[in-house]
């Protein structure tokens, strides 16, 4: 035998048992099939078990893969990406926002080319970019992507519109229309606040320009110009102000510029307790509006007696003649005011609504006489805002029927629709030879041109604003144009004769102006500039005397009076058409998606209307006819406390036309023109209305139906500044007793609370504070809330049934007088959000533990998760949680299930929402919900994690104010803090170890352990209200008894 | 003679007519094998078609969402939940009969338990429809099931009172359908027995599992009984406490009451009886059954209700007073406000709910009204509409205005498909029930057999006879003929 080895490899000759045992294993890796001899079956690593998951996973996936299509929508990445764009990754651009005269200075996020979400501007050392926003100003983003914006430019032809292909034919078209007309050639806007606009204008050869505002302020610059100011208007510093005496004007909501003004005013709301003190505040006004809400004492009147109570106030301040005030009450609140005012001479402020000269003209004398001018008012910085001059146009209107009118073009300006006397324009409109609309959108003044080149969106334009003198706030596109549209601009320059476009012009204008290319891109980046403010102006008293005779000349109201007031949300109604505005609850009535008569209960009465439990539960509301001379309307009631008894006030903006797209059509009533003119000025409020039941009801969809906290202190802690003083302790007292009843010898609020394991936050815990006593109420940011957390809109027949998806909303309670509960002593805005408690009740009762807590506090929602079991959304003390009930956002595996018919029908708004062109606007950080899932505030925890990661690139620790969530950098007061509770010094914390007389839990009696702490409103009277102390055990004893009356009251 | 004759008065007999042990038999089978009468079709035809109404209801609401009911942001159950209580609550009685006395060893349950057992499962099947089909997402309902999963570690959350229900009801479920089947094994064999045509030997050949009756049988079928009837008891207890804990656990006034699982249990067997009354009543007449659901039957179940009825409103009465006495104001304006007082939007609920499951039961102290149909059918008509607005009540009047007046809710009116899916149930109930009248038997044939006096009544008789004649007839007819 032959002594030979043959091998192949090494390890046959150095280890060939190894070698051997695995060339017999079939499987040479381990499978993981082991230890089912020496371990128990579920010990071993891949028990059988997993192949029954396999098996099971598989057949399942492979059953739902086979039978739930989502319809696959493809994204197509860059080919060529663009330069300084990161998938992804939001840039931030410094706007402005324009509508008409409001300025407000923003900054546009913009996610992969599309502005999705608007916040204020804050610039270092600005007093303009001193951020905050409003409810419209917030829900602007959402216009850009109208479905219903005019597309491209178009020609009228035989009562049709045709498109025009290009702009140059339209340019020849207009311009040789505009040769052959004969007359005049006028240019209607609304506010123009551009100064480059306003150069290109002043270029343009032999035109004329009038300026018309939907609701005029020409009484107040006629007025300043009377009191030697100028036809200005100044610049008001409410942070400076102790003393504030309105008479009827909403400055908070929206008198000229309420974002400044709230934000200056909450300077004075904000108290330090260590040394409390406030601004005070007395409202005088005819219906509850908004800012009177947040009055600390409030008066009512007719609204014609408004002359008489300024001039009153004046005689009081020793520079007139009393009038008789017949009301003891609004006598004794004038004295009062009038004495505050002088015991403040130069820290005092009064401001007034009215539009009648005569009315301004005394305001000024009190301005003068409490040494307001140099203090409190600022004519070195006199405002924009508003510039038009009622009587140029009826002078306007007046040529336009003579014919003399050749050419009108409109830009900014519907008097179609918000002239007091449309009919009358809409007549003369026919006489002018050419008619050119820039408008951005079909309205009823655009439809009746016959030229029409829409305008850029602002997000889409260049541009510039000078809302104060020496204040320049910049426009630049976020956007490349969406549709065939041209600046306005571009065409004025165009027809005259300038072959310059407007951004070039713009450019140039602002290079030459700032000195160099630099500082003009700084400029851009910044968005503000200031300059030097100009010269002030002294006040002249001449004009006082006659004003005073003419007021004292005027009729007393008779009858009922109406007055027209503008609503938070949809203002003079320009942006009527869009849908988070619409569906924004009213912060006073809480309704939504229309305008009504608000009625005193009183006038209730006399209507027969019984304020029953019906008029509570049910939506339908009675539908009274106001008439005024000639015109009368249908629309149905609302009453409020605190309205005067013979005062009608229904809101501006409504009732627009087809026009403007499906959303807004039909929604309200039409009712500007029950406004008159009385050869000065426009009159919002009409004497001698009658009314009528007509005993027929129209539904209102509102989202909150009661109005009184029903002395639930445990809710809502308001006191008043007196009381506070007093008894600074009665909330931290309150809070020991709970603590005592619940855990006396125990130190662990967790522990106490539940028998569940405690979650640990070992890093960062969430919380937030809302100070009740900033809140003005204005929504900005429940719609902020809309914006970046992509909340639904579901329209008015779903609001009826009470399915409003907000996050967040601002819960309004009245404070009445037990005894006569038309007698308001204040409202309380609460915003009210997910409290993201530490023991929620939510979380435990989801059977799929769909809702849970995170590490850093946030009691989260998984969407995919949940089956919809709404056992959460019932166990939730504050009712935060929203539920999907239909197919809002067209992201449902169900095609098609938006049709339904018979019950829950879907209004246009919701398809028109869920438009391709509409949904540009979401926010693809956040998932878009579908049908049949719980959803609610997150805190923002997108923004949270954005900021996290930030701080993780940039390899530091997370700063205080790196994250902020989106109703909190929309709040123009500062309201809302919020951050991590753990870190000492920041500002949540600091808030509230600073406040422990005010912070306050909502219910925190159920130990539920929310993470945000509400600080109590004080309201600035000397009222001392002792009970207060035992509030809690009292409450009790009166809820009952008080409650079958409020029921019937409110 | 007199001294042979010995009489245990135990009891009458629980079933009247003297019937013997083959009377039973074809009585009992009788409706059975017997064609389908025009009454029965009628019933059946409207009962399916309430089910597909039921279904078109459950269709549209699965296609639209639960928008295409009336719920809303404060008040996220409504009829879908009240609905499921009461269902669950009338598929009480029907364990308790079977189980409950089984182990009292009440003989009278063996005229009424079968159909009692029949009406228990058919009332936890429409149950058992509300919280499947009141979810938002109803494709994801299996979400509830804690089962390996490829989703990490995600589970189901077993602190949550809802997943307690999902083990309780079909626990429950699981257990009664044992109970009434293994209780139908010997009588599907008897009708097997006694099919003629072959479909029916095939159907009830199946369905009885091979019984033939051989004492082996009997044997171990007594023995599952005993055990089912341990493992239902303390079911019937749970369930309903584990429903009630879907309230009682949470933190909304007005349910947040530890009196609830005691309560629910009592108003469910009370319901549960109601029901079963309003089904005998018509069975015994329509089926021909009087002399064995006798109104000693409809007699002691009324008792039972007066019972319940009663424990129910000390229930109510302590919740007002607990309401009271706590001086939460909150759960304080639940009760006084929400509920008791009859001008708040809901108060007329609640005296409904207390005139009709409180006051009415009253009645039944008196022997001449329990013993009366027509009053028995009519109140437990009442007995029924009055828990379902226990329910109601519990359920809207709580969330509808709870801790923050800004969320108080409209007004609540079911829609069309609301009510439709409650139609649906009952079409479900009805159709199941008619299904089962038709092809099984009514009354629990091998069971009742147990308890006919038949063999002593013979024997009294026959002694009777006996005693009646002479010595010499006597001895003529009984004695042994030893041959002439």
């Amino acid at each position: 035998m032959s002594q030979n080895k043959y091998w192949q490899s090494f390890g046959e000759v150095n280890d060939p048992e190894n070698l051997k045992k695995i060339s017999q294993d079939e499987f040479q890796e381990e499978l993981p099939f082991e230890g089912f001899d020496d371990k128990g079956l579920m010990d071993a690593k891949a028990p059988r078990r997993d192949f029954l998951k396999y098996l099971g996973f598989s057949t399942a996936a492979a059953t739902l893969a086979a039978s739930c299509k989502t319809p696959v929508r493809k994204a197509i990445p860059y080919a060529n990406k663009p330069e300084n764009l990161v998938p992804g990754v939001a840039k931030y651009y410094a706007t402005t926002y324009v509508q008409d005269g409001d300025v407000v200075p923003v900054v546009a996020k913009v996610r992969d080319g599309r502005p999705i979400k608007i916040e204020g501007n804050v610039l270092e050392n600005s007093s303009f970019a001193i951020g905050g926003t409003s409810a419209r100003v917030q829900a602007s983003v959402l216009d850009l992507y109208d479905m219903y914006r005019a597309k491209f430019p178009l020609h009228k032809v035989k009562d049709k519109f045709e498109e025009v292909p290009t702009f140059e034919q339209f340019d020849k078209l207009v311009g040789d229309a505009m040769k052959a007309a004969t007359g005049s050639v006028v240019l209607l806007t609304s506010t123009i606040v551009s100064p480059t606009t306003k150069d290109i204008i002043s270029k343009f050869p032999n035109l004329r320009h009038v300026q018309y505002d939907a609701v005029s302020y020409s009484g107040m610059l006629l007025a300043n110009e009377a009191s030697g100011f100028g036809r200005k208007i100044p610049s008001y510093n409410f942070g400076t102000a102790k003393v504030i005496v309105s008479l009827g004007a909403d400055f908070l909501g929206t008198w000229l510029s309420p974002v400044e003004f709230a934000k200056g005013y909450s300077k004075g709301r904000k108290i330090d307790e260590k040394n409390p003190s406030m601004n005070k505040h007395y409202h005088f006004e005819g219906h509850l509006s908004m800012t009177g809400s947040n009055a600390d004492e409030r008066f009512t009147h007719r609204p014609s007696e408004t002359g008489a109570v300024a001039v009153a106030l004046l005689a009081e301040l020793g520079g007139a003649t009393a009038p008789s005030i017949a009301d003891a009450k609004l006598a004794a609140g004038i004295k009062k005011a009038a004495a505050d005012l002088k015991a403040h001479n130069g820290e005092a402020l009064v401001v007034c609504g009215s539009n009648d000269k005569n009315v301004q003209i005394i305001v000024n004398a009190i301005n003068n006489a409490i040494g307001a001018y140099g203090t409190t008012i600022d004519w070195s910085r006199a405002v924009n805002y508003r510039q038009g001059i009622d009587s140029d146009v009826a002078q306007l209107v007046a040529d336009m029927e003579s014919g003399s009118v050749g050419t009108l073009m409109i830009h900014g300006a519907n008097p179609a629709y918000n002239y007091y006397d449309a009919d009358k324009f809409k007549a003369a409109l026919k006489k002018v030879k050419v008619t050119v609309s820039f408008s951005e959108k079909m309205d009823e003044t655009t439809e009746l041109c016959e030229y029409i080149i829409p305008n850029h969106h602002y997000l889409e334009s260049w541009g510039d604003a000078e809302p104060k003198t020496g204040i320049v706030s910049f426009q630049q596109p976020t956007i490349y144009p969406l549709f065939k549209t041209r600046p306005f601009q571009t065409s004025l320059l165009r027809w005259s004769g300038d072959n310059k476009d407007y951004e070039t012009y713009f450019k140039e204008y602002w290079t030459g102006k700032l000195g160099s290319e630099t500082a003009f891109n700084t400029a851009l980046q910044n968005g503000v500039v200031e300059e030097a403010a100009g010269g002030g102006a002294s006040y002249s008293g001449g004009a006082t005397a006659t004003a005073e005779a003419a007021i004292a000349g005027y009729k007393k109201g008779t009858g009922t009076e109406v007055v027209l007031y503008q609503k938070v949300s949809i203002g003079t109604g320009a942006q009527a058409g869009n849908p988070w505005l619409q569906e924004l609850p009213d912060p006073v009535t809480k309704a939504t998606w229309d305008n009504y008569a608000l009625i005193s209960m009183a006038k209730a009465k006399e209507l027969g209307i019984k304020l029953d439990m019906d008029y509570e539960y049910y939506p339908g509301k009675p539908v009274i006819k106001v008439t005024v001379g000639n015109k009368s309307i249908e629309l149905p009631i609302l009453v409020l406390p605190g309205m005067n008894a013979d005062t009608i006030a229904i809101a501006v903006g409504y009732g627009r036309n087809e026009s403007i797209g499906k959303t807004a059509a039909g929604v309200g009533v039409n009712v500007y023109p029950m406004a008159t003119f009385n050869g000065t000025n426009v009159e919002y409020h009409i004497a001698g209305a009658t009314t009528e039941n007509l005993n027929k009801k129209h539904k209102i969809a509102q989202t909150q139906i009661h109005n009184s906290y029903e002395d639930r202190t445990e809710v809502v802690r308001e006191t008043t500044l007196a009381t506070f003083k007093k008894h600074p302790n009665v909330i931290p007292e309150w809070r020991d007793e709970l603590r005592d009843a619940f855990y006396k010898n125990a130190n662990n609020d967790f522990r106490m609370a539940t028998l569940y394991p405690q979650h640990d936050q070992p890093g960062i815990k969430w919380g937030m504070s809302i100070d009740m006593n900033s809140c003005n109420g204005c929504n900005a940011c429940v719609v902020a809330c809309h914006a970046e957390n992509n909340v639904p809109v579901v329209g008015k027949s779903e609001v009826l049934r009470y399915h409003d998806m907000h996050w967040l909303r601002i819960d309004r309670y009245f404070i009445s007088d037990k005894e006569n509960p038309d007698e308001l002593k204040g409202v309380v805005f609460q915003p009210m959000l997910c409290q993201h408690c530490d023991n929620a009740p939510c979380e435990n009762v989801c059977p799929v533990a769909a809702t849970n807590h995170s590490s850093e506090g946030l009691n989260q929602m998984t969407y995919n998760r949940c089956i919809g079991t709404r056992y959460c959304a019932n166990n939730c003390p504050f009712k935060v949680r929203r539920f999907n009930w239909a197919d809002y956002t067209r992201s449902d595996s169900f095609p098609d299930n938006q049709d339904q018919k018979i019950v829950g029908k879907l209004d246009d708004v919701v398809f028109q929402m869920n438009d391709d062109l509409t949904r540009m606007v979401l926010n693809p950080d956040v998932t878009v919900r579908s049908r049949g899932v719980i959803e609610k505030c997150s805190f923002c925890v997108q923004k949270l994690q954005a900021a996290k990661l930030d701080a993780k690139k940039e390899n530091r620790p997370l700063q205080d104010g790196n994250a902020k969530t989106a109703c909190q950098t929309a709040c123009p007061t500062d309201a809302i803090v919020f951050g991590n509770a753990h870190d000492k010094e920041s500002a949540i914390s600091k808030v509230r170890s600073e406040n422990t007389q005010r912070g306050f839990y909502v219910l925190e009696q159920l130990h539920v352990l929310p993470n945000v702490t509400y600080l109590a409103k004080v309201r600035n009277t000397d009222e001392l209200i002792e009970a207060e102390h035992n509030e809690g055990e009292h409450a009790t004893e009166k809820t009952i008894p008080s409650a079958p009356k409020t029921e019937e009251s409110h | 003679m007199a001294l042979l004759r010995y009489e245990s008065q135990v009891r009458p007999a629980l079933v009247e007519g003297g019937k013997d042990y083959h009377q039973v038999t074809e009585d009992i089978c009788r409706p059975v094998e017997a064609n389908p009468s025009k009454l029965w079709w009628t019933g059946f035809l409207i009962s399916v078609g309430l089910l597909i109404f039921g279904i078109i209801s459950v269709a549209m609401e699965v296609t639209y969402g639960v928008g295409q009911w009336n719920l809303n942001k404060t008040i996220g159950w409504g009829w879908d939940i009240t609905n499921f209580v009461w269902w669950v609550g009338i598929g009480h009685a029907g364990t308790l009969i079977s189980a409950i006395l089984l182990l009292f060893r009440q003989g009278w349950r063996t005229g009424v338990n079968r159909a009692a057992e029949a009406m228990t499962i058919f009332a936890v099947m429409c149950a058992g429809q509300f919280p499947i089909w009141h979810m938002g997402r109803v494709w994801d309902a299996f979400f509830v099931l804690p089962y390996p999963n490829t989703r990490g570690p995600l589970w189901v959350n077993f602190n949550s009172p809802l997943l307690w229900d999902v083990f309780a009801i079909s626990t429950y479920f699981t257990v009664s359908l044992l109970f009434w089947y293994s209780g139908l094994l010997p009588d599907l064999a008897t009708l097997r027995d006694r099919a003629r045509k072959k479909w029916r030997k095939m159907f009830y050949g199946v369905a009885a599992f091979g019984w033939t009756g051989s004492t082996k049988h009997w044997q171990r079928h007594e023995a599952l009984s005993l055990v089912l009837a341990g493992l239902s008891t303390p079911l019937v207890l749970s369930v309903h406490t584990i429903v009630s804990f879907d309230f009682a656990t949470s933190v909304v006034p007005g349910w947040h009451t530890t009196i609830f699982p005691p309560y629910f249990v009592a108003g469910a067997i009370f319901s549960g009886f109601a029901m079963v009354q309003t089904l005998l009543v018509v069975t015994r007449k329509v089926l021909g059954l009087e002399e064995y659901i006798t109104i000693e039957h409809i007699n002691v179940m009324n008792k039972v209700i007066v019972l319940t009825g009663s424990i129910v409103g000390i229930a109510y009465l302590t919740e007002l007073f607990m309401a009271w006495y706590s001086a939460v104001p909150y759960e304080n304006f639940a009760f006084f406000e929400n509920r008791l007082n009859l001008n708040s939007p809901y108060g007329w609920s609640y005296w409904i709910m207390m005139g009709c499951n409180v006051l009415s039961p009253q009645i039944f102290w008196f022997k001449k009204m329990r013993t009366n149909l027509v009053v028995t059918f009519f109140m437990s008509i009442l007995v029924n509409i009055g828990m379902w607005f226990e329910r109601f009540v519990i359920i809207v009047t709580s969330v509808y205005r709870d801790y923050l007046p800004s969320a108080w809710s409209t007004y609540y009116t079911p829609t069309i498909w609301e009510v439709g899916f409650y139609m649906g149930t009952f079409g479900l109930f009805f159709t199941c029930y008619f299904l089962f009248s038709k092809f099984f038997p009514v009354i629990a044939l091998a069971e009742i057999k147990h308890i006919l006096k038949r063999s002593g009544e013979n024997y009294k008789e026959k002694m009777d006879e006996i005693e009646k004649e002479s010595m010499i007839e006597f001895a003529e007819h009984h004695g042994h003929d030893h041959g002439a």
